[in-house]
């Protein structure tokens, strides 16, 4: 029991401090401008931010395809990176098979990118 | 561990075709669309280039740990594959430029989907599996939809992807079940985990895989989509579906049967049988009074199915050399008769679909209608054309296997089948043309057409005999490695 | 040679009928005709060399079949009665052939006339070369189908249909006797070879086997079955009624088919099969009594017709009705000797009744005929020695016509066998003598003597269009060309000289045996006693010619208005003869009308209320039923399709759950 738990703690220190931190990002920049005197809200600054649409409407509308298509390339090189940081951390075990293999996933990526790049999926106009 | 340079030698055929898709879209995208021939004829090429490195000893091999096995039957179905791969790629070309759909994607998706299959063929994990399967499926999803700016074909490749989701998911439940009550995923280790008494986690778990895997082949009821989707979807690619990925997914069907799961035989015999059944009948009912002629078909790729799964239900060598054989001949039959869709097209040139566009093509298009006559009677199963004899190979592997009943129904069902294949020659000609049908456009896939026709006429069966040796061998192959 | 023989007139009818129009009229009638006569020559040879020499033989072609103990090989075999049989077929056909071109001159489809003529004329050698009893049912066959095609060849005609179709029918019955003899011959002998059963059948005699109770001879019980077949191919009394409506077809079929071959091939198999037949006396009875009461049957029937192809077409079922009774008591002789001469004079009346027809611009009836001797003098002449050859004149000792030798053999035979089936055969002999030479005489007296009677024929009148009310109605009749003239010429000959040329021969006591050679079962005592019977004997049946012809003299010369109040008097006789017997009446309510009853109860309540109902259309009741259902469940909404997935996968798992858990 305890030595699972123990196997654990790391982790919960990551948590502990990513909590701290964003506590501070969220907190400090409100803090600073009650302080200064620039607090100055209104109701389109209160309302939650939504991806740059209205919070309250008709879900059913339509809406660029192209946050949609950005949405899923980001999604794929976000996976990669998530791929990515295992293979880094045990690479020494691993050896050359895990380079190389790491290399032609990282290539047949690299040919994904290059075609999304020349089909032009990846300019807004 | 196993060298990795080996086990690339022995998977030669798929590396070939993955480095030759990724060359095809690098050429492609900065040659743009104009390359579309090009990429398609180079496509073909590089599928003769993997089918030779299928060339070379018939022993059966494992690669990457036993994740990939080639053999004489992943050898068998490949030539299948790559072949109906090739031709659906050629097939479509005059069909895209007319729709002006001329996208070079095109015959490098057919070829993904086509590594994909390979894939799926030789595997030898669940997870390999999985892997070949989805990767089909992606490419397969795209293609349905490749007329994007059709609702019709948008509609097919939706369908199709949010179905093909779901019996992903199945398959995919159904092996983390099979793994967690076994303990592997490995085909060759789950052949000694699987006994006679399963416990009830890798029954549900292998009901769940058939399910999936029934899916791609269209065995009812998991059928839903295939008759939208062809209809949908444009015709080339509703040929490719019909024809390369129906081989693949009953290779594999076959193969996680006999190989992963033989110990379970008398459980997943119940399961095939059952689906044989359901889709003979269904495949034959159901294509009676459709209006178009891609959904006629869709039935008729049903109801064939059943009757391969026939073979799989008898579950003996002479039962797979039989679903082999079908798949071998019900590939040409059901091209060549997409292929004699792909070639009517009305006075305005736009392609037609609808049995009424049939009526009186002796007169209007002779030659086409005598394809046509081949085809339909030879998916009817009217010897002396080739169609009859798989047919018989899998009602005798019944009898052999003594599941009478089993061919008893595939007997009549095919006699409710030609109902409906000889409906069509009655319009093509004994009825009164009705409009006019334009002759045909391109030499290449007149060529084709003939070249089929010829086959599955009685002239083909001067192949029969190396084709039925060839399925022998691969299902032996398949049963005792 | 025999080779030759038999398969030219293949070859020829291959040519002929694959070639047909491809080929042309001439070519086609040049290849028939010409490999016809070719056959005719050789065979003129070979019965010269196998009736007067001794090369008979056997020639092996290849093997059929082969089942179990069955071993049926294609073989010719070569001996005296296979040589008479090839003369007689040979000539007449190549006579025909050639008599065809003028009579079939304007026929649209001559090649397929040509074609089915050869055709035949091969099925019958191949029936009469036949060396096993399979070979010859296949002959047999072959000849019935050729038959069926020649008297259907006028296709166009509903009757000519009808009377093919009657042809086949009946004859089928026949076959299914034969058939059924062959079976148990092969099941009794072991073989179907022909030497064999007919050297083996003394061993057989007398035996019998159980059926029903009773102790039936096995040897009679096979010999009635084969003369079933022959009673249906030779038109017996009950198996009769097919050949006069087989008269639809064109005469030079009439003549060729049903008159000098075909419908003797059941003679010819009592003949070949003699020594099988000699071992079972009762059948020989029953072979002798039939035969009788057809000669008798048929004669009778003759004296009334008007049609001048139906008073031959009965003339020549009484004549085979002589040729059977002269088999069954034995003299198997003189029935292949009145078989021959009887070729050559009944084809030489039917082909001149064809020429008078030809003449008479396709007007069969005799009532409309008269005076022709004048016009076609030629035709005339020649059906004269017709008719004196078949009524049989002749001066006893000095000469005769053939009948007179083959005919008068036969009733001196029949009393000579001295039997109680031989007397009353005897007695039937002479007195449808009498009626032969009677409806003889009548045809030719109404058709050449008198005065005209043509402007009351359609016929005739069709052509003419004139309002001439005379007795020719200003027709002008032309007398044959010579390609049919030829013909009726080369058969008088025969007519006249056969019977005296073949006399000895073929019944001689010494010479016969020789000729015959053991391929018929040659009885020297019966023929010695048939030479020397009492002279009353030998003259009873020119007596009966005489009176006959005296009676016709009278009816239809020197008063011709007799028949008619003959008719008048005798009303139900004379619808009872014209009416043949009632025979066809009799089928008619014996077996038709019970058959389309049965089949119609079959058809409404067996066919149509029970199978069709709960089968095909209930099969394509439910098909289609199943179709909407699986056209609606096809709904196109996506929640649909998935949850039919999900329903077949929960339906499978729920399956194997309890039997899994069950079987933890």
């Amino acid at each position: 029991m305890s030595s699972v738990a123990a196997e654990y703690l790391p982790i919960l220190i990551f948590l502990g401090i990513a909590v701290a931190l964003s506590c501070v990002f969220v907190g400090l920049p409100v803090l600073v401008s009650n302080l200064t005197g620039t607090n100055q809200p209104y109701d389109a600054k209160l309302a939650e931010y939504e991806c740059g649409f209205p919070a309250f409407e008709d879900a059913r509308r339509q809406f660029d395809v192209r946050f949609y298509l950005v949405a899923i390339l980001f999604i794929i090189f976000d996976l990669e990176v998530a791929f990515l940081f295992p293979w880094a951390v045990s690479l020494g075990a691993t050896g050359v098979f895990g380079w190389t293999s790491m290399m032609i996933f990282l290539g047949i990526l690299t040919i994904g990118f290059i075609y999304e790049w020349k089909k032009g999926a990846l300019e807004w106009e | 561990m196993q060298p990795i340079a080996e086990s690339i030698g022995i998977a030669a055929p798929e590396l070939v075709l993955a480095t030759g898709a990724m060359v095809l879209l690098m050429l492609g995208v900065f040659r743009g669309n104009r390359s579309l021939h090009g990429l398609t004829y180079g496509g073909v090429i590089i599928y003769a280039i993997a089918g030779f490195a299928l060339l070379g000893d018939a022993q059966s091999e494992l690669a990457f740990d036993g994740l990939y096995i080639a053999d004489d039957f992943s050898a068998y179905l490949k030539v299948l594959i790559f072949a109906a791969a090739a031709i659906c790629s050629i097939i479509a070309l005059p069909y895209l430029v007319r729709a002006r759909s001329d996208k070079f994607e095109y015959p490098v998706l057919i070829m993904l989907g086509a590594l994909g299959m390979s894939m799926m063929v030789s595997a030898n994990d669940l997870l390999s599996l999985y892997i070949g399967l989805e990767l089909q499926s992606l490419a397969a999803y795209v293609l349905a939809a490749f007329h994007r700016n059709e609702a019709s074909s948008s509609e097919a490749g939706l369908k199709y992807f949010v179905l093909g989701a779901l019996a992903s998911g199945i398959l995919l439940y159904g092996v983390s079940l099979v793994y967690g009550f076994t303990g592997t995923t490995d085909f060759r280790l789950l052949q000694v985990a699987v006994t006679e008494t399963p416990a009830v986690g890798t029954v549900i778990g292998l009901v769940f895989i058939l399910a999936g895997l029934a899916f791609k082949v269209s065995a009812v009821p998991f059928h839903m989509w295939t008759p939208d989707v062809y209809q949908g979807a444009p015709t080339p690619v509703a040929a490719f579906f019909a024809s390369a990925p129906k081989a693949a997914a009953m290779g594999l069907l076959v193969r996680v049967c006999m190989d992963a799961f033989g110990g379970m035989m008398s459980e997943w015999q119940q399961i095939i049988a059952f689906m044989a059944i359901a889709s003979m009948v269904l495949g034959a009912v159901g294509a009676i009074g459709q209006r178009s002629i891609k959904r006629l078909l869709a039935y008729s790729s049903i109801n064939n199915i059943g009757f391969a799964l026939i073979g799989l239900a008898a579950a003996s060598e002479l039962g797979i050399s039989g679903v082999l054989f079908y798949m071998a001949i019900y590939l040409p039959m059901t091209i060549g008769a997409f292929l004699v869709v792909l070639s009517l097209r009305g006075a305005d040139g736009r392609p037609l679909d609808t049995m009424n566009s049939l009526k009186g093509l002796s007169k209007t298009r002779p030659g086409l209608a005598i394809a046509l006559l081949i085809f339909m009677f030879s998916l009817a199963g009217i010897p002396p054309l080739f169609g009859f004899w798989p047919k018989f190979a899998v009602f005798n592997a019944a009898i052999d296997a003594e599941m009478y009943v089993l061919a008893v129904i595939g007997v009549v069902t095919s006699v409710v089948g030609a109902f409906y294949y000889l409906r069509i020659i009655k319009l093509a000609y004994f009825d009164e043309p009705e409009g006019t049908v334009l002759p045909q456009e391109s030499r290449v896939n007149g060529a084709l057409l003939a070249g089929i026709a010829v086959f599955c006429s009685p002239l083909g069966l001067f192949l029969m005999g190396p084709i039925t040796v060839a399925a022998a061998r691969a299902a032996r192959a398949m049963l005792t490695f | 040679m025999l080779n030759i023989i038999v398969f030219l007139p293949l070859l020829a009818a291959l040519i002929a009928g694959l070639g047909n129009r491809a080929l042309g009229n001439v070519a086609a009638k040049s290849v028939t005709t010409g490999s016809l006569f070719v056959s005719a020559a050789l065979s003129w040879l070979l019965f010269f060399q196998v009736g007067f020499g001794d090369t008979s033989y056997t020639q092996p072609v290849f093997e059929w079949f082969r089942s179990g103990d069955l071993v049926i090989n294609w073989a010719l075999r070569l001996d005296t009665l296979t040589a008479v049989m090839l003369i007689v077929i040979t000539t007449v056909s190549a006579l025909v052939h050639l008599y065809s071109w003028g009579y079939m001159a304007e026929d649209p489809d001559q090649p397929r006339f040509f074609a089915y003529l050869s055709l035949f004329t091969f099925a019958m050698l191949m029936l009469v070369t036949a060396d096993n009893l399979v070979q010859m049912f296949f002959g047999w066959e072959g000849v019935g189908l050729a038959s069926y095609l020649l008297i259907g060849f006028w296709y166009h005609k509903p009757s000519a249909n009808a009377a093919a179709i009657k042809a086949f029918v009946v004859n089928r019955v026949g076959d299914f006797g034969y058939s059924l003899g062959i079976f148990g011959i092969f099941l009794v002998f072991g073989t179907t070879d022909l030497s064999l059963i007919n050297e083996t059948a003394g061993e057989f005699q007398g035996r019998t086997f159980e059926f029903l109770g009773y102790q039936v001879d096995i040897l009679t019980t096979l010999c009635l079955l084969l003369f079933v077949g022959a009673m249906g191919k030779s038109a017996q009394l009950g198996l009769h009624t097919w050949l006069p409506d087989a008269m639809e077809g064109p005469t030079p079929v009439s003549a060729l088919i049903h008159a000098a071959t075909m419908v003797t091939a059941g003679v010819f198999m009592v003949c070949r099969m003699s020594p099988l037949f000699e071992a079972a006396p009762a059948a020989l009875t029953v072979v002798t009594y039939v035969g009788a009461a057809t000669a008798l049957f048929a004669a009778t029937v003759g004296t009334v017709q008007t049609d001048i192809k139906r008073v031959i077409a009965y003339s020549t079922c009484s004549q085979l009705g002589y040729m059977f009774f002269a088999a069954g008591i034995g003299a198997y002789g003189a029935s292949m000797f009145h078989l021959t001469t009887h070729a050559f004079f009944k084809a030489l009346l039917f082909l001149g009744a064809g020429s008078v027809i030809h003449a008479m611009h396709h007007e069969q009836d005799m009532r409309y005929y008269g005076g022709l001797r004048k016009e076609i003098p030629f035709t005339f002449y020649t059906m004269l020695i017709g008719t004196l050859a078949i009524t049989g004149v002749g001066i006893v000792g000095v000469f005769g016509f053939a009948g007179f030798y083959s005919k008068d053999l036969i009733i001196e035979s029949a009393f000579a066998a001295g039997s109680e089936a031989g007397y009353v055969a005897f007695a039937v002999g002479v007195f449808a003598a009498l009626l032969t030479s009677f409806y003889s005489w009548r045809l030719m007296f109404l058709t050449f003597w008198q005065t005209p009677r043509w402007n009351e024929s359609e016929h005739i009148r069709h052509v003419t269009h004139s309002e001439d009310r005379t007795g020719t109605g200003g027709y002008k009749p032309h007398e044959s060309p010579m390609t049919m003239l030829i013909p009726l010429g080369v058969l008088s000959v025969g007519a006249v000289f056969a019977g005296y040329a073949l006399y000895y021969p073929f019944s001689g006591e010494e010479q016969g045996a020789a000729f015959w050679n053991g391929s018929i079962a040659f009885n020297v005592e019966l023929m010695a006693a048939a030479h020397h019977v009492p002279l009353w004997v030998k003259l009873a049946s020119t007596v009966a010619m005489l009176t006959g012809l005296a009676v016709a003299l009278v009816y239809y010369i020197w008063k011709p208005h007799k028949p008619a109040a003959f008719v008048e008097q005798f009303r139900s006789l004379h619808a009872f003869l014209m009416r043949k017997w009632y025979f066809d009446e009799l089928y008619h309510y014996l077996f038709i009308v019970p058959s389309l009853w049965f089949g119609r109860v079959f058809w409404k309540r067996g066919d149509q209320g029970t199978i069709d109902r709960f089968g095909p259309n209930g099969a394509g009741w439910l098909v289609e039923r199943g179709a909407g259902v699986a056209r609606r469940l096809q709904s196109g909404y996506l929640y649909n399709y998935a949850l039919v997935m999900l329903i077949g996968l929960a339906a499978a798992a729920a399956w194997f759950l309890p039997r899994a858990m069950g079987g933890e």
